[in-house]
C-alpha cells in the first residue's frame, strides 16, 4: 500500500531538488513548479478519497488514515504555496529556497504518515524539523531569526527523548516495526514508547512544553505561521502520538493515558485563558492553536477508537480553520501593516470576505454547529465521557465557551465597530489571496454538513 | 351584498357592514381632496342611523342572524329592544360627531380620524348586536386599539403619547379581566349565548361571583367609573373635543352601562351584597368625581370629571334592581350622552374660536358666541337636573329607585353630587360666558355651522326628552327593560309635583348660595369653588388627589417602578456573579499567562527540562 502512495512523497521531493536548478534564471518557474506539483497531488488524493467515500466497494482504501492525512497535508500546503505566490513572499524571503523547502516539508510529512517503523518516523520528523527551521528563517526579519533559534533549541530535548526511547524499544524488541511492537507487550518497550511520547509532546507544543510555539507563530512570516500551526506541528508532533497510541492498543496504558489527559486539559485551559488578553492577533491565534492541540490530545488520551477518530478529525479541522485564520491575519497584515488588535477596528466594511471567512473559521474553532469544528469537538467530548473522564469532558465544554469568548472578542476588535480613522483607505486583498481562504471555508462548512460521510470514512482507520 | 337587502336581518347588518367597508374606502381617498372624506363619512353614518330608525319602525324584536364558526360554535347577532335602543343611540352620536368633527382642527389626520370613527361605530354596533359573548368580546376589545390611536393622533406631544399609553393599559387590563370573566362564564354554563344564559341566570356563588366581578371591572372601566376613570381627565387635557364628545362622553357610557345592565340584570342573578357593593361604587364615583370637577379650571377636564360623576348615577340606577331605578339608569345613560356630548362640543367650539381651554382666561363670551352659549346653558341645566329638562327626569327616576331599595344613604350621596354638579356648572358658565370680556377675546366670532348644528340638535334632544319625557321612556326605555325581564308597575314618565321636585328646588337654591358666597369672597368667577377647595381637611385630600394618590394607574406605576428597580438590582447581582467575576478572573489569569510567556529563552528551557523530569518520574511510578 505504501508503495502505491509513495509518489505523493517522491514527486514533491524530486521537485524540491530540481527546483533550484530550473529556477535559477526565472523565479516564476519555481512558483509554477511548486504549485503544479502540489495541485496535481491534491487533485489525485481528492479523487482517491472522494471515490473511496462514494464507491467504497470498488476502490477499497487499505490505509485510510494515511490517505486522509495526505489529503490534509496537500490541502494546507497547496493553500500556503498558492497564497505565498500572490502574497509577495519574494520581498521577505528567497523564493527558490522557500518553495523548495515547502515541497521538501510536504515530502517529509507525507513520508512521515506513511512510515511503518519507529526509526523512519524519527528520521522524517527530524527532516521536517530542519525544513521548518529553515522556513522560519527564510523571512529576513529579526523576529523570525529569534523564532527559529527558539524553535531549534527548545525542541531539541524532544529529539534526545525520542532517540532514547527508540533505543530502549530497540534494546527490548530487537526491531522497530510497528507490527512487531504492537503485539509484543514488554515493560521496557512500554518505557521506551513513553519516552517517545513525551518527546513528541514537546514537538507538538502542548503545555507545559509549549513555550516555543507562541514566539514562533508570532515571529514567523504569516504564511509560514499558517503552515506551522496548520499542519507541520500537527503531523510532526501529534500525529506521531496518535500513531503510537494506535500501536499501544494492547499495552497497559493507564499511566500514559492519565498523563496525556492531564496534559491535554492543561493545554486546553492555558491556551484558552491565554488567548483572552492578547493584543496581537497572531499571538492570540497561537494560543488558540495550543488550546486546540489540547482537544486533539484529549482525544488521543482516551486510547479508544472514538477518541482516535475524534483526534484525527479535529486534526483535519484544525488544519483547515487555523490555516484560514492565520491566512486572514496575513491578509490583514498585508493591507494594514499590523496585526495589533488595538490598532484595528471596523475592517468588516473594508474587507468583507476576509472578515466572513474569519468568522466561519473562528466559529468552527469555537464549536458552533453545523460547522465541522463542532462535530470533532463533540466527538472528543463523547470519547472522554465514554471512558469515564467526565470532569475533563466538562472542562473541555467550558473551554469551548471560552474559545467562543475570545474569538468574539477578536472579531469585535478587528472586524466590527466603527472603522478606525487611519484605516479608511484600506481595500480588500486581491482575489487570488482570497481563493484559498474561501475554498477552505467552504471545506469547513461542507465537512460540517456531510459529517456522516467523514465519520463513516474515519471509522475504518481503527 | 345578498345580506343587505330589505329584510329586517339585512337592515340589522347595515350598521355593521356599510361603515366597515366605507372605513376602508376612506383610506383610499386622496389626501389632496378637501372635505370629501368628511362628507363621505357623514353620509355613511346617516345611512346607519336610517337603518337603526328603520329597525324601530319594523319593531324587529328578537331578530336573529347566525354564523357558524368551527361548525360547532354559533355566532349570534340578535336584536332586542335594549340593543335596538343602543344601536340607535350609537348611530345618532356617530352621525352628529362626524358632522361636528368637520371643522375641528386638532383631531389629527382626518383620514385616520374618520377611519377610526367609522370603525368605532362598527365595533360598538357589534357589541350591542352580539348575542354571543365571544363575538361581543371581539368587538369590545377591538375598541381599545381605536381608543389608543384616537388619542395618539391628537398631537405630537409627549403627554399625548403617555396619555394614550395610560388609556391603552387601563382599558387593556380591564378587557383582559373581562375576557377571563367570560371564560369563566363558559366554564360555568358551557355556553356563550346571552339569550341562553339568561334563561337560567348565573347564581352568585364561587366562580359565578368571581366572574361577575371580573366582568364588572371591564364594564366599569368602559363606563369610566371610580377607580378606573383616571384616563378620562388626562385624555381631556391632551386630546381633542371631538374625541371627548364621541368616546368618553357618549359611546363608552352607552356601551359600559349597556353591558352593566346586561350582566347585572340579564346574565347574573345578583344578590344583596353585590347590589350594595355596586351602590357604594356608584356613590363614591358620584361624590369623588364631582369633588374633583369642582376645582378644575380646564374646560374639558372639568367636563371629563363630570362624565365620570354622572356614570355613578347610571350605576346607581342599574344597581337598584327595581324597574324604576333601571329605567332611570338607562334614561340617564342616553341623557348623559346627549348633554355631555353637547358640553364637550361647546368646549371644542370655544377652543376652536379662542385657542384657550383655561377658564380663568375666558369670560364674557355670551354675546360673542351666543348659539354656543345657549347650547351650553341648556345642556348644563340638563346635567344639573333642573326641571323640566331631561336630566331632571332621569335623576328623578334614579332617586326614586334608590329610595325604593330602602338605603337612603345612597340617595343623600346622589343629592350631594347634584348640589356640587350644579355649583361647578355655575362656576364654569359664569367664567366662560359671563363676567368681564377679556381684551384679547374681543375679536372672537361664533363657530361655523357644522359645529353649531350638532350642538343645537343635541340641545333640542335635551329639551324634547325633558318636556316630552314620556316619548323616550315609552318608546325606548320601557321596551328595553321589558326585554330584559323587568316590568315596571307604575307609569314612568310624567312630571310629579312631589317631594323630589321640592328637593331639586332646594338643591338649586343651595348651589346658588355656594356660588354666590364663593363669588363674593374671591371676586373671580373661576375661583368660586375655592372656599371648598381650601377648606381645612378637604384641602389635604385634594392635594393627595392632585398628586395621583387615588389613581390606580399611578399607584401601580409606582409599585412596578420599585419592583422593576429591585429586579434590576437582582439582575445586576447575577450579572456580576456570572459575567463580571468570571471574566475578570479570566482576564487576570490570562494576563498572568501572558506574563509567563514573555519570551525569555532561559526560563523556557528550564521549564521544559523540569517538566520532562516530572513527567518521566510520574511515568516511572513516582506519585504524590
Amino acid at each position: 500500500m505504501v508503495i502505491d502512495l509513495l509518489s505523493y512523497s517522491l514527486i514533491p521531493m524530486f521537485s524540491s531538488l530540481a527546483l533550484p536548478f530550473f529556477a535559477k534564471k526565472n523565479i516564476r518557474i519555481a512558483i509554477i513548479l511548486a504549485n503544479v506539483a502540489l495541485l496535481s497531488g491534491f487533485i489525485n488524493i481528492s479523487y482517491l478519497i472522494i471515490n473511496s467515500i462514494t464507491k467504497p466497494d470498488i476502490i477499497p482504501i487499505i490505509d485510510p488514515l494515511t490517505v486522509f492525512l495526505i489529503f490534509t497535508i496537500y490541502t494546507v500546503a497547496l493553500a500556503i504555496s498558492f497564497f505565498s505566490t500572490y502574497y509577495g513572499i519574494e520581498k521577505e524571503a528567497n523564493p527558490i529556497s522557500y518553495y523548495s523547502l515547502i515541497l521538501l516539508s510536504v515530502s517529509a510529512m507525507t513520508s512521515l504518515v506513511m512510515v511503518r517503523d519507529l526509526f523512519s518516523l524519527y528520521l522524517f520528523v527530524e527532516i521536517l524539523a530542519v525544513c521548518s527551521f529553515a522556513l522560519i528563517t527564510s523571512d529576513i526579519k529579526s523576529n523570525s531569526i529569534e523564532a527559529a533559534i527558539k524553535y531549534f533549541f527548545l525542541t531539541f530535548p524532544a529529539s534526545i527523548l525520542i532517540i532514547l526511547g527508540i533505543s530502549l524499544v530497540l534494546a527490548s524488541q530487537k526491531a522497530l516495526d510497528f507490527e512487531i511492537i504492537s503485539v509484543s507487550t514488554n515493560i521496557m518497550t512500554m518505557i521506551g514508547l513513553s519516552f517517545v511520547i513525551i518527546g513528541f509532546l514537546i514537538k507538538s507544543g502542548v503545555v507545559p512544553f509549549h513555550f516555543w510555539t507562541l514566539d514562533v507563530y508570532q515571529g514567523a512570516s504569516s504564511p509560514i505561521s499558517a503552515y506551522l500551526a496548520g499542519i507541520i506541528t500537527k503531523i510532526g508532533g501529534i500525529y506521531a502520538i496518535i500513531k503510537i497510541s494506535i500501536i499501544m492498543k494492547y499495552y497497559p496504558v493507564e499511566t500514559i493515558s492519565s498523563i496525556l489527559l492531564f496534559t491535554s486539559i492543561l493545554t486546553i485551559l492555558i491556551g484558552a485563558f491565554g488567548a483572552i488578553a492578547q493584543k496581537d492577533m497572531k499571538r492570540m491565534l497561537a494560543y488558540s492553536s495550543i488550546s486546540q492541540m489540547g482537544y486533539i490530545l484529549a482525544g488521543v488520551s482516551t486510547f479508544s477508537s472514538t477518541g482516535i477518530i475524534a483526534a484525527v478529525f479535529h486534526l483535519f479541522n484544525h488544519a483547515t480553520f487555523k490555516t484560514v485564520l492565520f491566512l486572514n491575519s496575513a491578509c490583514i497584515e498585508k493591507q494594514t501593516g499590523t496585526t495589533n488588535m488595538t490598532e484595528l477596528k471596523g475592517l468588516e466594511k473594508k474587507m468583507p470576505i476576509t472578515s466572513w471567512t474569519s468568522i466561519i473559521a473562528s466559529m468552527s474553532t469555537a464549536g458552533i454547529p453545523p460547522l465541522s469544528g463542532f462535530w470533532s469537538k463533540i466527538l472528543v467530548i463523547i470519547a472522554l465521557w465514554q471512558v469515564g473522564y467526565i470532569k475533563s469532558a466538562i472542562i473541555a465544554i467550558i473551554a469551548s465557551i471560552i474559545t467562543l469568548g475570545y474569538f468574539v472578542l477578536m472579531q469585535r476588535k478587528v472586524f466590527f465597530g466603527k472603522l478606525a480613522e487611519k484605516l479608511t483607505e484600506i481595500k480588500e486583498v486581491e482575489s487570488p489571496l482570497l481563493l484559498p481562504v474561501i475554498i477552505m471555508s467552504l471545506m469547513i462548512i461542507l465537512a460540517g454538513i456531510y459529517v456522516t460521510y467523514i465519520y463513516s470514512y474515519l471509522e475504518k482507520i481503527m | 351584498m345578498n345580506l343587505i337587502n330589505s329584510t329586517p336581518t339585512g337592515i340589522m347588518m347595515i350598521p355593521l357592514i356599510i361603515p366597515l367597508i366605507c372605513a376602508i374606502l376612506i383610506l383610499f381617498i386622496s389626501e389632496k381632496t378637501r372635505y370629501v372624506r368628511e362628507f363621505f363619512s357623514v353620509i355613511v353614518t346617516a345611512v346607519s342611523l336610517w337603518a337603526a330608525i328603520k329597525l324601530f319602525k319594523i319593531g324587529g324584536d328578537n331578530l336573529e342572524l347566525v354564523f357558524s364558526w368551527f361548525s360547532s360554535h354559533k355566532l349570534h347577532f340578535k336584536l332586542d329592544y335594549l340593543s335596538m335602543f343602543l344601536l340607535f343611540s350609537v348611530s345618532m352620536f356617530s352621525f352628529l360627531i362626524s358632522i361636528y368633527s368637520i371643522s375641528i382642527p386638532n383631531k389629527g389626520n382626518p383620514k385616520i380620524f374618520y377611519f377610526l370613527l367609522l370603525l368605532t361605530q362598527v365595533a360598538s354596533s357589534g357589541v350591542v348586536l352580539s348575542d354571543n359573548l365571544l363575538l361581543m368580546l371581539f368587538f369590545w376589545e377591538s375598541m381599545v386599539i381605536f381608543l389608543y390611536i384616537f388619542i395618539y393622533i391628537s398631537s405630537n406631544s409627549q403627554q399625548t403619547k403617555s396619555t394614550a399609553l395610560k388609556t391603552f393599559l387601563i382599558n387593556g387590563i380591564a378587557d383582559i379581566s373581562m375576557m377571563i370573566g367570560i371564560a369563566m362564564i363558559y366554564y360555568i354554563t358551557s355556553t356563550l349565548s346571552i339569550s341562553e344564559i339568561s334563561k337560567t341566570k348565573i347564581i352568585m356563588t364561587g366562580w359565578g361571583t368571581l366572574s361577575f366581578f371580573l366582568i364588572l371591572i371591564g364594564t366599569l372601566t368602559k363606563a369610566g367609573a371610580f377607580p378606573f376613570h383616571t384616563w378620562i381627565p388626562q385624555a381631556a387635557l391632551y386630546s381633542n373635543a371631538s374625541f371627548m364628545a364621541y368616546i368618553p362622553a357618549a359611546i363608552d357610557k352607552l356601551l359600559g352601562i349597556y353591558f352593566l345592565a346586561r350582566i347585572s340584570l340579564h346574565i347574573f342573578q345578583i344578590n344583596l351584597s353585590v347590589q350594595i357593593i355596586l351602590m357604594i361604587i356608584a356613590s363614591i364615583t358620584i361624590i369623588a368625581a364631582v369633588m374633583m370637577a369642582l376645582i378644575q379650571t380646564d374646560y374639558k377636564r372639568l367636563l371629563s370629571y363630570h362624565a365620570v360623576s354622572q356614570t355613578g348615577y347610571m350605576i346607581l340606577g342599574i344597581s337598584t334592581l327595581n324597574p324604576i331605578g333601571i329605567a332611570g339608569g338607562l334614561f340617564h345613560m342616553i341623557n348623559h350622552a346627549t348633554y355631555k356630548s353637547c358640553l364637550f362640543m361647546t368646549a371644542g367650539s370655544v377652543e376652536r374660536q379662542t385657542q384657550i381651554n383655561d377658564i380663568s382666561k375666558l369670560g364674557g363670551l355670551f354675546w360673542k358666541m351666543p348659539a354656543t352659549a345657549i347650547c351650553f346653558i341648556i345642556s348644563a341645566a340638563a346635567i344639573s337636573g333642573i326641571a323640566p329638562l331631561n336630566g331632571y327626569f332621569s335623576k328623578e327616576l334614579v332617586y326614586k329607585g334608590t329610595l325604593n331599595t330602602g338605603y337612603t344613604i345612597f340617595f343623600y350621596a346622589a343629592e350631594i353630587g347634584s348640589v356640587l354638579t350644579l355649583a361647578s356648572f355655575l362656576k364654569l358658565g359664569h367664567s366662560v360666558f359671563f363676567g368681564k370680556l377679556n381684551d384679547n377675546l374681543k375679536g372672537t366670532k361664533e363657530a361655523p355651522l357644522t359645529i353649531l348644528l350638532p350642538m343645537i340638535a343635541l340641545s333640542c334632544i335635551c329639551i324634547i326628552f325633558g318636556f316630552g319625557a314620556h316619548l323616550p321612556l315609552s318608546k325606548l326605555i320601557q321596551p328595553s327593560i321589558v326585554s330584559i325581564g323587568y316590568i315596571p308597575h307604575t307609569e314612568l314618565s310624567g312630571f310629579h309635583l312631589d317631594n323630589l321636585f321640592l328637593i331639586s328646588i332646594t338643591i338649586i337654591i343651595f348651589s346658588l348660595t355656594l356660588h354666590i358666597s364663593g363669588f363674593s369672597i374671591y371676586g373671580k368667577p373661576y375661583k368660586t369653588s375655592d372656599h371648598i377647595h381650601y377648606a381645612p381637611i378637604i384641602k389635604n385630600i385634594y392635594q393627595l388627589a392632585e398628586k395621583g394618590y387615588f389613581d390606580l394607574y399611578e399607584i401601580f406605576k409606582r409599585i412596578f417602578k420599585s419592583l422593576a428597580n429591585i429586579l434590576f438590582k437582582i439582575d445586576r447581582f447575577f450579572d456580576i456573579v456570572i459575567d463580571k467575576i468570571p471574566s475578570n478572573i479570566s482576564i487576570i489569569f490570562s494576563s498572568q499567562i501572558s506574563y509567563i510567556h514573555r519570551g525569555i529563552y532561559n526560563y523556557y528551557m528550564l521549564a521544559i527540562f523540569i517538566f520532562v523530569v516530572v513527567y518521566l518520574m510520574y511515568l516511572g511510578g513516582i506519585k504524590w
